[in-house]
């Protein structure tokens, strides 16, 4: 037998989903495509006593909308996303981030809001606990962070590994989320608490329902890169994520994100130097100096801070140097 | 608690009645003795597990059996045509892209479910498919030369007259004994 024994739910909408997930408590998990949530109970991470599976629920497909911007289901599986026109048209960033997520069949089957709502990872917690030859880790229980012994105790630095939440943060989208008491919205960088042991500010029956992009400025540029061990399928060692817009003259960057995933517990940001970025001549090998220094960058799967942090100095540069020529390109 | 489930599985329906729990990898091997499907990493990273669900490839050990109610799945079992070899597993032997064979059922649907989308494909187009599948022996090359010479093999329609030659040479072909030179 491959998984304990649970119970399983296959609402037919998301509505009932969510009071399923209020009526049981802590013990109840969604389950959208698995690939994340399914390796992390067969080596008994997470042991939910009811699955509530979304399977039988069918997303809309990717739809602009009458104010331009794209409404995007968040069951659409990370395969649809990738070959979708419209998303393909509009928001290449986004299908290109869908594409470096893992392998085809994980494509098939995980879904957008599923990749969002992933696990934070680390070498030590995601093992089996007979292979942890000590005690539950903190995340786990236990109230010590093995991999990090001399950090503060009450600190799980665990790692979020999402390729497509950086990319929707730099592209200003938007959650809705489907509670118990009806929907909300939220801007995407608020959905986590850059804490490790809780990573996301979601209630327990709350569900990411879709996500909204509002459409992109003129001038526009972007650049992506996910620096990974295998090329093919793998989890990111940092991901990098650029978004400019160019003023009128072509030079000047009027705005500029840079966004780092798979570094820390939720994406990271170098707020002084987007700041220092706006109204300016860009000179990436300045910026990518500064980004780097300024943002912590989280010690992971044995990747060291140094290591992490050249490689974002040297990934920052090309993927600004990309974005340049991307905005000008459309001017 | 168990419930009763249909599996649609290569164009046979299975009545079966299944705890939750069970994955569709474990109904596969264990309930219906389909073992062509391999059971390998089992958290998702190797793909040797690979099965199409309504003719698109998916990981049979993360997904719960219950789960694929109303679908269509094909395993190794289910591609070959009557007695005769799939064209792209006839590729598979033609170009030597078995070795220890445990990924070959994976990759094989994985390609598989390339070619029917693109009759076609290049050899990018190729690695691109079989990314998410693993193979320590091979070095990818034959296996990404089998996909991409599958078409020639399904159009040059001596695809049976191949099998049967093979076959021939394996069954009645001229054993030689070594000359002891005495």
């Amino acid at each position: 037998m491959i998984l304990y024994d649970f119970e399983y739910e296959r609402p037919g909408s998301l509505k009932e989903a969510t009071a399923l997930l209020n009526e049981s408590g802590d013990g109840a998990r969604l389950l959208a495509g698995g690939t994340d949530l399914m390796p992390n109970m067969r080596v008994e991470v997470v042991t939910p006593s009811l699955l509530v599976s979304l399977s039988g629920i069918e997303p809309a497909a990717p739809e602009k909308r009458a104010d331009g911007s794209i409404k995007i289901d968040a069951l659409t599986k990370l395969s649809d996303l990738v070959d979708d026109e419209l998303i393909k048209s509009e928001l290449p960033m986004l299908a290109e981030a869908a594409h470096t997520v893992a392998g085809n069949q994980v494509r098939v089957m995980g879904t957008l809001g599923g990749n969002l709502c992933q696990e934070t990872r680390c070498l030590y917690y995601n093992q089996k606990h007979d292979y942890q030859f000590v005690e539950p880790c903190y995340k786990r229980g236990g109230d010590c962070c093995f991999p990090f012994p001399g950090n503060d105790h009450n600190t799980c630095w665990s790692v979020y590994m999402s390729d497509i939440a950086p990319v929707l943060i730099a592209l200003d989208a938007t959650l809705e989320i489907l509670g118990p008491d009806g929907t909300r919205e939220i801007p995407m960088a608020d959905l986590f608490t850059g804490d490790g042991l809780n990573p996301f500010t979601l209630g327990a029956a709350e569900i990411v329902q879709a996500v909204i992009v509002p459409p992109l400025p003129e001038r526009f540029g972007w650049g992506y890169h996910k620096t990974t061990v295998r090329g093919g399928l793998d989890f990111g060692t940092a991901i990098i994520v650029i978004a400019l817009q160019l003023a009128e003259d072509g030079e000047t960057c009027s705005w500029a994100k840079i966004i780092y995933g798979a570094v820390g517990q939720g994406p990271l940001r170098p707020t002084t130097t987007e700041i220092s970025m706006k109204s300016a001549v860009l000179d990436p090998p300045l910026i990518a100096v500064a980004a780097s220094q300024e943002i912590s960058p989280l010690p992971h799967h044995g990747f060291n801070k140094g290591y992490l942090r050249e490689n974002i100095r040297v990934y920052t540069e090309r993927s600004l140097v990309r974005a340049i020529a991307r905005a000008r390109d459309k001017s | 608690m168990k419930q009763p489930l249909s599996l649609h599985i290569n164009d046979e329906i299975h009545e079966l009645n299944l705890a939750p729990n069970k994955t569709l990898l474990e109904v596969l091997r264990e309930e219906l003795d389909l073992t062509g499907t391999k059971e390998v990493c089992l958290l998702g990273s190797c793909g040797a597990c690979t099965v199409l669900v309504d003719n698109r490839p998916m990981l049979s050990c993360a997904t719960l059996a219950v789960a694929c109610k109303d679908k269509k799945i094909t395993t190794i079992e289910g591609v070959k045509d009557g007695n005769d070899l799939h064209p792209l597993q006839q590729s598979f032997v033609e170009k030597g892209a078995v070795q220890c064979g445990y990924c070959t059922p994976g990759m094989i649907l994985s390609g598989k479910a390339l070619l029917d989308e693109n009759p076609n494909p290049t050899k990018a187009e190729a690695a691109e498919a079989i990314a998410g599948n693993l193979c320590r022996c091979t070095g990818y090359a034959q296996i990404i030369d089998a996909i991409v010479s599958a078409p020639e093999i399904a159009d040059s329609k001596s695809t049976k007259t191949q099998h049967e030659t093979l076959a021939g040479t394996l069954d009645s072909g001229p054993y030689l004994m070594p000359e002891t030179g005495e």
